[in-house]
């Protein structure tokens, strides 16, 4: 055995070992100030990763993320979100105006909205879309953003009026239903709300009173389920009505009846069932956006097909390719093709945070969407250049179930809240923020925030005491309660990758703080909602919301009557005072009276709060007209690459509106 | 020949249904389920589910089911888990992207490995032999979830050069890493053993004939000793095919590529016994097949051999 | 030249390449076999240390070994990390960095191989991997011996049908994707706890690599069972079962342990690679295989991860084959044409 051959052979090993050593050991000290490739795309092309396959592109199909963010490409509506603000901006409506109570919308739309076959759009467009966004059979996801449209709930759960059929009056809901809402429908003269979209002072006498526009100034009329038995059951339950009902017949709730109208060809008149200040802000969302009729029509369920879709957004689609990519380009019919700088935008589905984040590196995508940076990762690429760091419009909390004890007492609740250390939790979590109050803080502007209770353990353990569950102190530091039914409480959260480690994390805060085990039950995710839904949970779960629109509403209104937000709470005080905020008109009184509302809430501990998210994604300093506003939702026209290295991202972009 | 062939066949075929019988077998036979896994479905939506799929069905009326299905039709039935999409749909298009990877990742093996086995047994004992039996040591020691990675990182998350996953379709650049990383461990066993083959032949007495007739250095190894050396390449196909396989499997997972390797994984993962049982079929025929080929050829090649 | 006696076709064709050539020297009915004298040992181990390679794989593999047993108790007693100790106090602390350096970016002794996403010690954890990773492959190497000597020297001496019957067996089996049954066996039958995921490996892994084996005893009983001392035994009334396991078995010991040597690395090879799918050994053990498959997530960030138990486990696999090689070469010198 010649030496040579020996020291060959030891020699290549031991150097190709060394070296992978030594790279290792050096590749993340080169301190770059991006993550990755900075060469942008030769041709004007964007790549974006959108997470998972999209399973529709009928924009009132689905509630997902991925949907949506195609939805904004490909369909426009009466407003779009200002990218910074997530204000309301004209859209395919021109300029609008509101009435005093904010409980009508008249919209003029631009005479140049084309469909991307050339089609022109107009107010029946808006008309089809609305309705058949509600139509039953669509079962949109989405639909109870527009339940606030006049008979919209009606219409969506096919209820029926009750109509005398020789005097043609209807009941009316005011006669039996209890503790409903005035009238919204002011009568006073409608005028304008924002003075730069003032109509044209034509206009403010010219919009006709037409015979529908009286129907909608009629008091609400009362309206029964479809379903016989359970109207059956309804109308049992209370002989008032039974008395009434009789002889009289039930006519079905048809689209005709909800509050959209087409006054003229270009003018849109939506009438609302309550106020809603926040109701124009809300009007960006997918669900009102426009779907083709006479396409829809023509070939039913397959009208999204590639072949036949239409759409009416800044893009269309050119092709798609399932699990491999979407790819849309400009579309020069619509009424904005001039804004739009990019000529073609790739969405790639893929759900691995590591190959999303590999190819982001490599170059071969210019962003990727919100959280999909791995959490081990942030200590080291939170510092990059082209980390986006910005607070996100959503929150994590806990419910309770205040139906059954022990919880059903508020100081066994505020206990519970007390015990847990929010700023802990968000140091842990690394992309949150800590969370006292229920809306997410500095979120609004302008909006007083209540501060809600900080961490106080001693405080906490006083408060057992007095609901009659005393916490001693053991020998060796820790606390035990010993009175205190833990059988009756457990921690409940669905099976997903990190929800056990934040519920083992909860359970031993409980357990430090208060000397309380709490036990903790995995469930599969329709289970878990059942079990929420029904409040048949013993104790404590997990919740999170992600906000609709602008306004603190949207969170509040979380525990409005009748919404299904698993605790069990409801208080009429509360919702008169929700009520009274959305019938002002003062924006800041408004404000005051919400965050009223808020503290009571907060008071009455239903709720842990826990946490707002923080946004938590990538982009190439390329990539301008991206910015991390808190809903995370881009309207794509406004998005370009940048060829200039000055004039490229050096750090997050400011959301100040300019 | 044909004899032998028939007799063959009549040995692969039962093979076959012992492969599949057994799979379906090892499948009812494990605890648990494929819609359960830390989940708790209430009664009636886990009464539904076994419904659907026929699993409250005593054992032999599955069984039947299964092998009807198979043996009429070779329709191997619908994926569980990836509703509404059969099994052989899954295999048909996920077959090209493997076959694509592993035929490519062999070619190159055979072409590098048998060139560079050659030159090392021409070239005994310099530096040519040493240096590529050094580094075919390595491909074998080197695991291919190790190699392909490493490959990754220096030539795609360092020098931005290549695609570091996902398939781009045929041909693109997306294929050069995982035909590298697949192909290493054949091309180090084929220099190997092509090496091996021609220092044999070498020695022997009819070379030391050719180049006592005066022919060229050129004619002696192309002709003759490159035959001696290509034999045991050619009966290790058998085994390297199987090599392949089991290497695709985890390239493919590496390199996030939509084939049958991670399609069966998955399918483990998930408990979709139909995939399975499709996939590990699909994979005992194939093999059997291509060994049954791999014999005639040899058959062809080797005088000595008869039957 | 030697009578050669033809290789059996198939045998030919599905033996793994090594053992091609070695087959065929085996299988000749040469004296030149395999003598039994005192001086063999002695010969081979000679032989073994001229080789400088093989002693170079064989210090390697001895350090490698030494190691991974005593090394997590060492850690554990100088730095006071073991492989699962995950750092709760500082948030700071359970955090991926790089080798030799501290949370604040400065040079540190505490890490030589960097700690991962949790922030346990890369070094106890690389070492711990090689633990099971050994571990598995000696006893799976143990159990594919077993059943594999059993089985060849059973077919062998017997010959005729049932040595018919049962090398058609092995052929068939030879064909098969068994790393494809052992995934659906590893998927299906998941243990409890960590050590029955580590039987169920040994058995899984064990029965799938017995054949060559099984093959390779064969050719070495088929060989001896007509010599002299065999028929000695048999005149002398030793019964059949007594004349496989006493005095055949042990002559066949040279080409087993070669095979044995070989066959260590290929299934420390297949459990990392069943490991690194996700059938293997099951959290909170780990094996270099399982190292790898968290470290290759962070590559993009953190490639130490991914580095130091893939570079530790291929020079242990390079040691392994080389001293391998040297076995093979230091056992028969016939056998050498490499």
């Amino acid at each position: 055995m010649s030496s040579g051959k020996f020291k060959q052979i030891v020699g290549l090993v031991v150097l190709a070992s060394l070296a992978l050593s030594t790279y290792s050991c050096t590749v993340v000290s080169s301190d770059e100030e991006f993550f990755g490739s900075t060469t942008p795309p030769k041709q004007n092309i964007f790549r974006y990763v959108n997470g998972d396959e999209p399973t529709s592109l009928d924009p009132v199909m689905s509630n997902g993320q991925p949907e949506a963010r195609l939805y904004m490409a490909l369909y426009d509506g009466l407003v779009e979100y200002n990218p910074k603000t997530l204000a309301p901006e004209p859209a395919l409506a021109e300029r609008w105006h509101i009435n005093n109570d904010s409980s009508e919308f008249t919209f003029h739309l631009r005479h140049n909205g084309r469909w991307s076959n050339g089609d022109p759009i107009d107010a029946n467009d808006f008309v089809y879309s609305f309705r058949r966004a509600l139509a039953k059979k669509t079962a949109s996801p989405n639909a109870s953003l527009a339940l606030y449209l006049k008979y919209a709930q009606a219409y969506n759960e096919e209820q029926v009026f009750v109509r005398d059929a020789k005097t043609g009056q209807y009941l009316l809901a005011r006669d039996f239903v209890a503790d409903l809402a005035p009238d919204p429908i002011s009568t006073t003269p409608i005028d304008a709300a924002k003075p730069e979209y003032l109509p044209d002072p034509n206009e403010l006498k010219g919009d006709p009173d037409t015979a529908f526009h009286q129907q909608m100034h009629t008091p609400l009329r009362l309206t029964l389920p479809g379903d016989e038995k359970a109207r059956a059951k309804r109308i049992d339950a209370d002989p008032k009505l039974k008395a009434l009902v009789a002889g009289k017949e039930f006519v079905t709730v048809t689209e005709k009846d909800l509050g959209v109208e087409a006054v003229d060809q270009y003018t849109l008149r939506l009438s609302l069932v309550q106020q809603a200040p926040f109701f124009l802000g809300l009007l960006a969302h997918q669900v009102f956006r426009l779907q083709p009729q006479k396409i829809v029509e023509k070939y039913g369920d397959a009208w999204t097909q590639p072949e036949h879709i239409v759409t009416c957004g800044a893009f269309k689609v050119k092709t798609w390719i399932p699990y491999d990519k979407i790819v849309l380009e400009r579309d020069p019919m619509n009424w904005d093709a001039a804004t739009v700088k990019l000529d073609e935008i790739h969405f790639i589905p893929i759900v691995d945070q590591h190959t999303v984040m590999n190819m982001y590196k490599v170059g071969e995508l210019d962003a990727v969407y919100n959280h999909t940076v791995p959490n081990p990762w942030l200590h080291v690429l939170k510092y990059k250049k082209d980390y986006m760091d910005a607070v996100e419009m959503a929150i994590d909390y806990l419910i309770m179930n205040t139906t059954k004890p022990p919880l059903d007492n508020v100081k066994v609740r505020r206990a519970f809240n007390l015990a847990i250390d929010k700023d802990a939790y968000a140091e842990w979590r690394r992309v949150v923020k800590p969370l006292t109050a229920f809306t997410p803080e500095g979120m609004f502007p302008g909006y007083p925030q209540p501060k809600g209770a900080k961490f106080n353990p001693a405080e906490a353990r006083r408060l057992l005491g007095e609901a009659g569950y005393p916490v001693t102190q053991n020998a060796d530091g820790s606390f035990s309660c010993p009175k205190f039914p833990e059988d009756q409480v457990e921690f409940i959260y669905n099976v997903q990758s990190a929800n056990k480690l934040f519920a083992e994390w909860y359970q031993a805060q409980w357990k430090q703080n208060l000397g309380i085990t709490v036990g903790l039950r995995a469930m599969e995710w329709k289970t878990f909602l059942d079990s929420r839904a029904k409040l048949e949970y013993k104790g404590l779960s997990r919740a999170a919301w992600g906000a609709d629109y602008m306004d603190p509403f949207t969170f509040l209104s979380l525990f409005y009557t009748g919404s299904e937000n698993g605790t069990g709470w409801e208080d009429p005080k509360y919702v008169a005072m929700l009520d009274e905020a959305n019938r002002t008109l003062d924006h800041k009184k408004r404000y005051e009276l919400l965050a009223q509302a808020e503290a009571y809430m907060l008071e009455q501990q239903p709720i842990i709060p826990i946490d707002t998210p923080s946004v938590n994604f990538v982009k190439k300093p390329y990539v301008k007209g991206m910015y991390p506003n808190p809903a995370s939702l881009y309207p794509w026209k406004y998005i370009y690459i940048e060829r200039d290295q000055a004039k490229w991202d050096y750090s997050t972009p400011s959301l100040a509106a300019d | 020949m044909l004899r032998f062939i028939v007799r063959r066949l009549l040995v692969t075929i039962p093979t076959i249904l012992v492969v599949i019988s057994l799979t379906w077998g090892l499948i009812k036979l494990a605890p648990g389920n494929f819609y359960s896994t830390e989940r708790r479905l209430s009664p009636a939506i886990e009464q539904n589910i076994r419904e659907k799929y026929g699993l409250d069905k005593p054992w032999y009326q599955q069984y039947g089911k299964t092998m009807w299905g198979i043996v009429r039709h070779l329709d191997f039935g619908l994926s569980l888990r990836y509703e509404n999409q059969s099994v052989n749909a899954i295999i048909k298009q996920s077959l090209p992207v493997s076959a694509a990877i592993g035929l490519l990742a062999y070619l190159l093996a055979l072409v590098v490995g048998i060139t560079a086995g050659s030159i090392a047994a021409l070239k005994q004992n310099t530096r040519w032999d040493y240096g590529s039996m050094a580094l075919a040591m390595l491909g074998i020691s080197v695991p291919n979830f190790v190699l392909g990675p490493i490959l990754v990182l220096i030539f795609s998350l360092t020098l931005y050069w290549l695609p570091p996953s996902r398939w781009g379709g045929f041909p693109s650049w997306n294929l050069i890493l995982p035909v590298l990383t697949l192909s290493a461990l054949q091309m180090a066993y084929i220099a190997r053993l092509t090496r091996a083959g021609m220092l044999e032949v070498l020695r022997s007495d009819y070379i030391r004939t050719a180049r006592a007739k005066g022919l060229s250095e050129r004619d002696v190894v192309i002709k003759h000793a490159l035959r001696g050396g290509l034999m045991p390449v050619i009966s290790y196909t058998g085994p390297a095919l199987a090599f392949l396989l089991t290497g695709t499997v985890v390239v493919e997972r590496i390199f996030s590529l939509p084939g049958l390797g991670n399609y069966f994984i998955q399918a483990s993962l998930n408990r979709d016994e139909p995939l399975i049982i499709g996939i590990v079929a699909f994979i005992a025929i194939t093999l059997l097949l291509m060994n049954l080929l791999v014999d005639i050829a040899y058959a062809y090649l080797d005088p000595r051999v008869r039957y | 030249m030697s009578t050669e006696k033809k290789p059996e076709h198939d045998e030919l064709i599905h033996t793994p390449p090594e053992m091609a050539i070695a087959e065929a020297d085996v299988r000749s009915e040469e004296a030149g076999g395999f003598v039994r004298g005192s001086s063999l040992w002695r010969d081979a181990w000679r032989r073994l240390l001229k080789n400088k390679l093989a002693v170079f794989g064989l210090i390697v593999v001895v350090v490698v070994t030494i190691a991974s047993i005593i090394g997590p108790t060492v850690i554990k007693n100088t730095f006071g990390f073991t492989p699962d100790y995950i750092p709760t106090d500082d948030v700071k602390l359970s955090r991926s960095y790089p080798p030799f350096t501290g949370p604040d970016g400065k040079f540190s002794w505490l890490h030589p191989m960097g700690t991962d996403n949790a922030g346990r010690d890369q070094l106890a954890r690389v070492l711990q991997g090689g633990q099971i990773s050994l571990l598995v492959g000696v006893i799976a190497t143990l159990v594919s011996l077993l059943i594999g000597v059993t089985y060849g020297a059973i077919a062998g001496y017997f010959g005729g049908h049932l040595d018919n019957v049962m090398m058609r067996i092995v052929d068939v089996l030879y064909s098969l994707p068994y790393v494809i049954f052992v995934i659906v066996l590893l998927s299906l039958f998941r243990s409890q706890t960590p050590m029955g995921q580590l039987v169920l490996l040994f058995i899984a892994i064990g029965s799938i690599s017995w054949l060559t084996m099984a093959r390779i005893v064969r050719g070495q009983v088929l060989s001896l069972k007509n010599q002299e001392f065999v028929l000695a035994a048999r005149a002398t009334g030793v019964s059949g079962a007594r004349i496989v396991f006493r005095h055949l078995v042990p002559n066949t010991l040279g080409p087993v342990i070669v095979y044995a040597t070989l066959t260590i690395p290929q299934i420390m090879l297949t459990e990392a690679f069943l490991s690194f799918l996700g059938f293997g050994v099951q959290a909170p053990l780990s094996s270099w295989g399982s190292l790898a498959a968290d470290g290759v997530q962070n590559i993009g960030i953190f490639p130490w991860q991914l580095i130091f138990p893939g570079v530790t486990m291929a020079l242990t696999l390079f040691s392994l084959n080389f001293l391998g090689d040297g076995l093979r070469d230091a056992l028969d010198p016939q056998m050498r044409t490499v």
